[in-house]
């Protein structure tokens, strides 16, 4: 059980920044998700921890050691890979002992410890087996088990349910929390899929191009994005992003998207600092808009025609066209219209996220 | 009218399948003649070895009434096979050993260890696989006099203990090893060397096979290596001995060939067991040339 | 120096040790003798600058050696190639477990090695061998093989033929199999026979292959030795002289280390022109 601290960490592939000066605090026993696209920087970051890249710049902290110059085997740490990275040629026995009989750990030790994790992950009948022979769930497991095996201060996983299909997917990741929770390790867990991230994560960090985005729990990167960036890759359907200036009107505010105007008055406290002209990202989530249909005059936003219709089952997914610009809307289930039609859009102004266009930061009050 | 047509149709479909059958048994005809053309001087060599003296010109060439064996037993007296024998094993075994544990190590290293000049030294690997023995004959066989290695089964090993083709294969083979695996084993705790020996050899099997078959050959029947360094009856491998008892023996056939069949069993046998994982691995070598 | 470097010294020295000792310092150290007269045995070496060169360039018997080691390896090769070729293709016709057979009945004369093929092969070519007595059986009075200056080169051919064929037509089978079958159902759909397909397809597309084949079976033929020595050590006349035997006898029999390392120089430098001049027909062929 430890905490990880990432200090200033900068890794460079040729003129390539990987990681741009990243700070991250991992506590004692949580379960941290490293989110981001490809790209991000997100698995060279993990593989730093893992000392299977070396820093250019930068320290790595695992519990009190500075790790930085430990080669992986020093660092008491266990990972898992997407692609299970389980030895072809041995069994399953021998490749959850391998690591304990590298450690020179007594052969009867060796032997209660694999059964009892083993056990503990339901693949006790698997053990004489290769994992040639076994499903991709069955390898996963193995392959969780010969890092819990280890009993060491950090577990690192890198996107491992990535390689299977959707549906054990999903019961891959309530298996890894609970394990997480029961064991009590401290894990750091990349991927790519927020909705993974969002479903088991204490907290998140959500990187992009090498950069730190924000880090914090899910509930709160939901409703608090710090960056558009964040904003937009969080949530399914994504929050609507749009591009739009600050003007004043008859001493009115408005963000003026070009094909429609909105009227942010309410808002005025936190645009004080923004200058007239600004460019602005408007953030809107699917469900706080509403579509209003027959005889909504007066009380619209703007007027729309609608583009898609996606029936979903629990609900329908709208998308609406002005101009150039498509919203995507969360509609009620029984919601019927037809291609074209022009109905009016209202956004929920209370969950209006703005977010400056150039550095993407969220502008608050 | 149309009925005609169709059975037109059929006569015609049948005669296209009778000539595609024949054109298929033509070729096989053709290709197992050819083969047993190939393997002639084989068949002749074995049923030579088998016949009594006076009949060795007798007509039906190729078919002995029965076998003759005593042919092997006077071959065997006449000259010191066995001995022959262990020379050529004693010597096979250390090249083969060597080659495969030495090109494994180096293929492991240049597949998958970065280091400093790890280009260029492979570069000029490559160039010595083709040197010919034109060039390396005469100063090799000075070095092994120097070193007093004449006559020894050391002095028959020494030069061929690595081979840069050997090495080649290796990291062909090594690079498409998924890189994952040794990520696991460094955090497993494997040194970069253990990772070799627990996890790299052990999944060379097929690799192993087809260097382990191609050095085999190439000892087995290595001639003008022996011929140079060995002066000594005693040490000589089974190609010099055959050669040596050709010189002797020029015309006795029958004995001849029995011999000439002794030192050819080995080799045939063991690319028989093997030729699945050797032809594989030419084919693909000479592909990425 | 770092762990990897660490490891990559331990995994690499013992191979270039005995590689530095044996193929790279050789090459340096013929070169220095091929300047030298010396005999292999007296302790001293005297240094004679160019004059083995002068001496081989105006030799008889070198240029002899040559025209002979060349015609060997043109025919062998040539022949083999083609005849590999065209062997491959008709087993790529064949569909079902034959033709592994055939690939391992044609290879087994490659790992037979030259003593044993010399030897078998002397008897055959005897007066009184095999294939005299099938030409006297079909009423033609078959000359002396082996002691015949005009035969004695064919016949080391053909057993090179023989000993090189197998491998050439597995090489040429890989390559063949791995041409996409599209290209000929289309060439059958544009109305090409057998005959037309395999010119307009097979060849152009495996015209690389040949080349390499052809570059490969060259080198390798010109490093003949055990054949000629065994067969017909160098006779009759000369006419199967290789220049393997020319090297082998002037460091082994007469103990002239000296002119001896000068012939390796010159037909390393020959071989490597050969192989040069290849590449430049590879590239030409390639632009076509």
């Amino acid at each position: 059980m430890a905490r990880v601290l990432i200090k200033n960490l900068v890794k460079r592939f040729g003129k390539i920044i990987a990681v741009n000066n990243l700070n991250l605090e991992v506590k004692d026993g949580e379960f941290l998700v490293i989110l981001g696209p490809s790209g991000c920087g997100k698995t060279t970051t993990l593989r730093c921890i893992a000392g299977l890249e070396t820093p250019d710049e930068g320290e790595i902290w695992i519990g009190e050691t500075l790790v930085n110059d430990l080669p992986p085997k020093d660092r008491d740490i266990a990972m898992v890979f997407q692609t299970y990275a389980l030895y072809p040629h041995m069994t399953v026995y021998d490749n959850l002992a391998f690591p304990l009989k590298m450690r020179k750990i007594p052969k009867q030790e060796i032997d209660v410890k694999v059964k009892k994790v083993a056990q503990m992950l339901g693949i006790r009948e698997l053990l004489d087996r290769k994992p040639m022979q076994l499903s991709g769930g069955q390898q996963q497991r193995v392959a969780l088990g010969s890092a819990i095996v280890r009993e060491p201060k950090l577990f690192l996983m890198d996107e491992p349910l990535s390689n299977i299909d959707a549906k054990l997917r999903v019961y891959m990741r309530a298996e890894i929390k609970k394990l997480q929770k029961d064991l009590g390790v401290t894990t750091i867990y990349v991927t790519h899929d927020q909705i993974e991230a969002m479903a088991i994560a204490d907290r998140i960090a959500v990187m992009n191009k090498g950069s730190l985005q924000q880090v914090s729990s899910p509930d709160e990167l939901y409703d608090n994005p710090a960056t558009s960036f964040v904003a937009g890759f969080i949530g399914s359907p994504p929050m609507n992003l749009i591009d739009c200036s600050l003007i004043e009107k008859d001493g009115k505010l408005f963000l003026d998207a070009g094909e429609f105007t909105i009227n942010i008055s309410d808002l005025r406290d936190i645009l004080e600092t923004t200058r007239m002209g600004s460019e602005i990202v408007l953030g809107i989530r699917p469900e706080d808009i509403i579509i209003l249909q027959r005889g909504f005059k007066g009380k619209e936003d703007f007027n729309a025609n609608i583009y898609t219709i996606e029936p979903l089952g629990l609900e329908t997914i709208v998308t609406v066209k002005k101009g150039n610009k498509l919203l995507r809307i969360r509609a009620p289930r029984d919601f019927r219209a037809n291609i074209n039609e022009e109905v009016g859009v209202l956004l929920n102004k209370q969950k209006i996220y703005l977010f400056d266009a150039k550095t993407g930061k969220r502008l608050y009050i | 009218m149309k009925k005609l047509v169709l059975s037109q149709m059929i006569v015609r479909n049948l005669l296209d399948r009778i000539a595609h059958i024949m054109q298929r048994i033509l070729l096989h005809v053709f290709l197992m003649a050819f083969g047993f053309v190939m393997l002639m001087p084989f068949l002749w060599m074995v049923t030579t070895s088998l016949k009594p003296r006076e009949l060795v010109r007798s007509a039906p060439h190729l078919i002995p009434t029965h076998f003759h064996w005593q042919n092997y037993v006077i071959a065997l007296n006449a000259a010191p096979f066995g001995k022959y024998y262990l020379n050529t094993i004693i010597v096979v075994l250390g090249i083969v050993i060597s080659q495969l544990l030495l090109s494994s190590l180096a293929g492991y290293a240049f597949a998958r260890l970065r280091f400093p000049g790890k280009n260029i030294i492979f570069l000029i690997l490559l160039s010595t696989m083709m040197m010919p023995y034109y060039i390396t004959l005469i100063p090799s066989y000075l070095i092994i006099r120097t070193l007093g290695l004449v006559n020894t089964h050391l002095g028959l090993i020494l030069p061929f203990l690595v081979s840069a083709f050997g090495i080649f294969l290796f990291r062909q083979y090594y690079i498409g090893f998924p890189k994952d695996l040794e990520d696991k084993a460094l955090i497993d705790g494997c040194s970069r060397l253990q990772i070799w020996l627990y996890i790299y050899l052990p999944l060379s099997k097929p690799c192993l096979a087809a260097l382990g078959t191609f050095a085999f050959l190439f000892a087995w029947n290595s001639f003008l290596w022996p011929l140079v360094i060995t002066t000594d009856p005693d040490m000589w491998t089974i190609q010099l001995g055959l050669a040596m008892f050709s010189g002797k023996y020029g015309t006795e056939w029958t004995y001849l060939m029995a011999g000439t069949t002794i030192s050819v069993i080995p080799a045939i046998a063991l690319f028989m067991i093997f030729q699945k994982y050797y032809i594989k691995h030419l084919a693909l070598s000479a592909r990425l040339r | 120096m770092n762990d990897e470097t660490k490891a990559a010294v331990v995994c690499i020295a013992p191979s270039a040790i005995i590689i530095g000792i044996f193929t790279i310092f050789p090459i340096f150290c013929s070169f220095y003798l091929s300047l030298t007269d010396w005999d292999g045995l007296s302790p001293t070496i005297n240094f004679v600058g160019f004059s083995n060169y002068s001496e081989l360039i105006n030799s008889e018997a070198f240029w002899n050696s040559i025209k002979v080691t060349l015609c060997y390896a043109m025919g062998v090769s040539i022949i083999s190639v083609i005849l590999g070729l065209i062997l491959a293709s008709l087993i790529n016709r064949t569909t079902g477990p034959l033709a592994s057979l055939y690939r391992v009945i044609y290879f087994i004369p490659v790992v037979t090695s030259f003593v044993a093929a010399a030897v078998v092969w002397r008897s055959l070519f005897s007066p009184a061998g095999f294939l005299s007595d099938s030409f006297r059986s079909i009423g033609f009075s078959p000359p002396n093989w082996l002691a015949d200056p005009i035969w004695a080169l064919p016949a080391l051919i053909l057993v090179g033929v023989w000993n090189r064929l197998g491998f050439n037509t597995v090489i040429s089978l890989a390559a063949l199999q791995s041409i996409p079958r599209a290209y000929y159902e289309r060439a059958k759909i544009d109305g090409a026979g057998p005959l037309s397909r395999f010119f307009f397809v097979t060849v152009p597309l495996m015209k690389p292959i040949i080349l390499l084949l052809f570059v490969m079976s060259i080198v390798d033929a010109f490093l003949i030795f055990d054949l000629a020595y065994v067969m017909t050590g160098g006779g009759p006349l000369g006419a199967t002289n290789v220049v393997g035997l020319l090297l082998y006898k002037s460091a082994f029999r007469y103990y002239k280390m000296g002119f001896a390392s000068a012939i390796g120089v010159m037909v390393f430098a020959i071989l490597l022109l050969l192989t040069l001049l290849q590449m430049r027909l590879f590239k030409f062929g390639k632009e076509v």
